[in-house]
């Protein structure tokens, strides 16, 4: 259980997390989403004690990261992959890691089979790639076997391979009851990965809800009709309060009727439908919807930028 | 820094029973071992065996001593040649009392010192300038603890590389010298006390490397401003003119060892007790300053 409660950091004249409050609850997998220097990253560092928040607290199972007795145990931290001395080897870095909370070596090998980090383990952490370096941050995670997760971005740079392991990996942790944190700035991923999502935007929470709720709060659901009688179609649905879109000849795109009632329209005037699709709204919809005035960084369109 | 923070130290989870304030979360943390500070110590100990360029700092440390132990012996011994046909070079050796050769084993300390000073800086700049710090400081969010843990670890071994190089130097020049028919006993009081107050020196300097490493947090400008104090700042101080900068002069850490060292008290330099003093304070007090803005920056 991680709380966060008003969190603010400031540098200078810049805002980079203005009072963020929300709890991140055991058992499930948590996604923190938001556009880069959204106040991920900075909002995770002062979770874990390593930046000093400008007011506010944050605490895992009631207490401030910092006095926890064995801090390495009750949380295990993501927070960058190249958290790592580069001309150390992932072992002796794992190792170092272990020994300040009397870990067994017999652990430290556990992990590094765990992330698939056996072939590379003794060679200089410098000269690993992305993915091998997320995979490091991982084992160190995960060598206090602890309650608490924290990940930033854990699926950066790693391989399609690396993608779907991170997450049966998470949702495999979640399932054993544990509090899994996870940022990162791809919708799609958390679509498939999370469970309930707290999105943030320029410092401030924008969204704090499961995840099915962000999908279908967010524009009203679609369904895909195909008729070969498409304006009749249209002109009785219009006729219910539909509105309709006509993207092809022959396909209609109706919002806020259901797929059921549609039918029953159809059936009632001898409309002859051959698709009927309800559309889910993607999440990448909802997170732009959502997120739209409080991107960071806007990039022009691509025409603009070719001028 | 702000007094909201002292909030979060209360628990404050609605569904705590009153019978047990606060122990059930208290006991979460209680899972297993923390960091103690022997268990920090022994993962400093770590960290610094398993870095290549460490341990080529602390050979080259000790091939310098050596080497210019050997370098000095031979020139003493040349030197000594000719004050035996030069009746003036004769009278400048008995004016220096004698004792030529003490000093022979310690003439690579400047090296040892700037070596073993770097080294200082490195192990604390590295962490930050490769990320590590945050790993480090995750492990032990009090951050003292690995700080006091790191400090040990850079003092003990620049004490001991340090102590066992000029031995070793001695040894080597003590053949040399004897082929001259000079004499060098490592044996003697102030033999012994070079060898100890050299190595308690450059691992002064490595705690003040450290410091700096702390401080500044950028290898380039801790080694800079090392090598400013140590080699830049009294040269500087020589050339500019006035009593101040005479004064002062003395109270620069590299100005201590003379007077610690000194068989008698040698004009224009500290007592021997002063010295002692200045070089304590040269190390306690950007210690304490690199250790109080430890705990309280961003890392």
């Amino acid at each position: 259980m991680i709380e966060v409660n008003g969190l603010t950091k400031v540098y200078g004249a810049k805002t980079a997390v203005a009072g963020v409050s929300f709890a991140v609850r055991a058992g499930q997998v948590t996604g923190f989403l938001g556009p880069n220097g959204a106040g991920k990253s900075t909002t995770m560092r002062m979770i874990m004690g390593l930046d000093r928040p400008t007011s506010g607290s944050a605490t895992v199972n009631g207490l401030p990261y910092v006095q926890h007795k064995a801090p390495l145990r009750v949380v295990g931290a993501l927070l960058d992959a190249k958290a790592v001395h580069t001309s150390r080897s992932a072992y002796n870095h794992l190792l170092a890691m272990a020994a300040t909370h009397s870990i067994p070596k017999t652990r430290v090998h556990e992990v590094i089979e765990m992330t698939g980090l056996d072939a590379v383990a003794r060679k200089k952490a410098g000269g690993f790639s992305l993915g091998m370096g997320q995979r490091l941050g991982i084992a160190a995670a995960l060598l206090g076997d602890p309650q608490t997760l924290i990940l930033d971005e854990p699926v950066n740079g790693l391989d399609p391979e690396g993608v779907v392991w991170v997450r049966n990996l998470v949702r495999y942790l979640a399932g054993q009851g544990r509090t899994v944190f996870l940022s990162s700035h791809l919708m799609s991923e958390m679509a498939q990965t999370a469970d309930h999502l707290i999105v943030i935007g320029r410092g401030r929470v924008i969204a704090d809800a499961p995840i099915r709720d962000i999908i279908t709060g967010n524009g009203q659901a679609r369904v895909r009709v195909r008729t070969d009688q498409p304006e009749r179609l249209q002109q009785l649905l219009a006729g219910r309060g539909a509105s309709i879109d006509v993207p092809e000849r022959e396909m209609l795109e109706v919002t806020g009727l259901e797929p059921k009632t549609i039918a029953a329209t159809a059936l009632e005037n001898q409309v002859m439908v051959y698709e009927l699709t309800p559309l889910v709204a993607s999440l990448e919809e909802a997170y732009m919807e959502l997120t739209k005035d409080d991107v960071e960084y806007h990039s022009l369109p691509a025409a603009e930028v070719s001028k | 820094m702000s007094s909201t923070t002292t909030e979060s130290m209360s628990p404050r989870e609605p569904g705590s029973s009153p019978a047990r304030p606060g122990s059930s979360n208290a006991g979460r943390s209680l899972a297993g071992p923390g960091p103690t500070f022997i268990r920090v110590l022994n993962s400093e100990v770590i960290k610094f065996r398993s870095l290549l360029s460490t341990l080529i700092l602390l050979a080259s440390t000790a091939v310098v001593m050596v080497g210019f132990g050997a370098l000095s012996a031979w020139g003493t011994g040349q030197f000594a040649d000719a004050a035996n046909r030069d009746p003036q070079a004769a009278a400048r050796v008995a004016a220096q009392g004698g004792d030529l050769t003490v000093s022979v084993p310690t003439s690579g300390i400047a090296f040892a010192q700037l070596i073993l000073g770097s080294l200082g800086v490195l192990l604390m700049s590295s962490e930050f300038t490769t990320g590590m710090a945050r790993s480090t400081f995750a492990a032990v969010p009090r951050r003292l603890p690995a700080f006091a843990a790191k400090l040990v670890v850079v003092m003990v071994t620049s004490f001991v590389v340090t102590a066992v190089s000029t031995w070793v130097a001695g040894l080597v020049a003590v053949p040399i010298l004897d082929n001259y028919g000079l004499k060098l006993d490592l044996g003697s009081s102030q033999s012994v006390k070079l060898l100890l107050v050299n190595s308690i020196y450059v691992a002064a300097v490595a705690a003040i490397g450290m410091a700096l490493g702390t401080l500044i947090r950028n290898s380039a400008g801790g080694i800079m401003s090392l090598v400013g104090i140590f080699f830049v700042a009294p040269i500087a101080f020589q050339l500019i003119p006035g009593d101040f900068f005479k004064e002062a002069r003395k109270y620069l850490p590299g100005n201590t060892v003379e007077p610690l060292t000194a068989a008698q008290h040698i004009p224009d330099t500290l007592e021997a007790w002063q010295a002692g003093l200045v070089l304590g304070a040269w190390v306690v007090i950007p210690v304490l300053l690199a250790a109080v803005l430890l705990k309280r920056r961003d890392v």
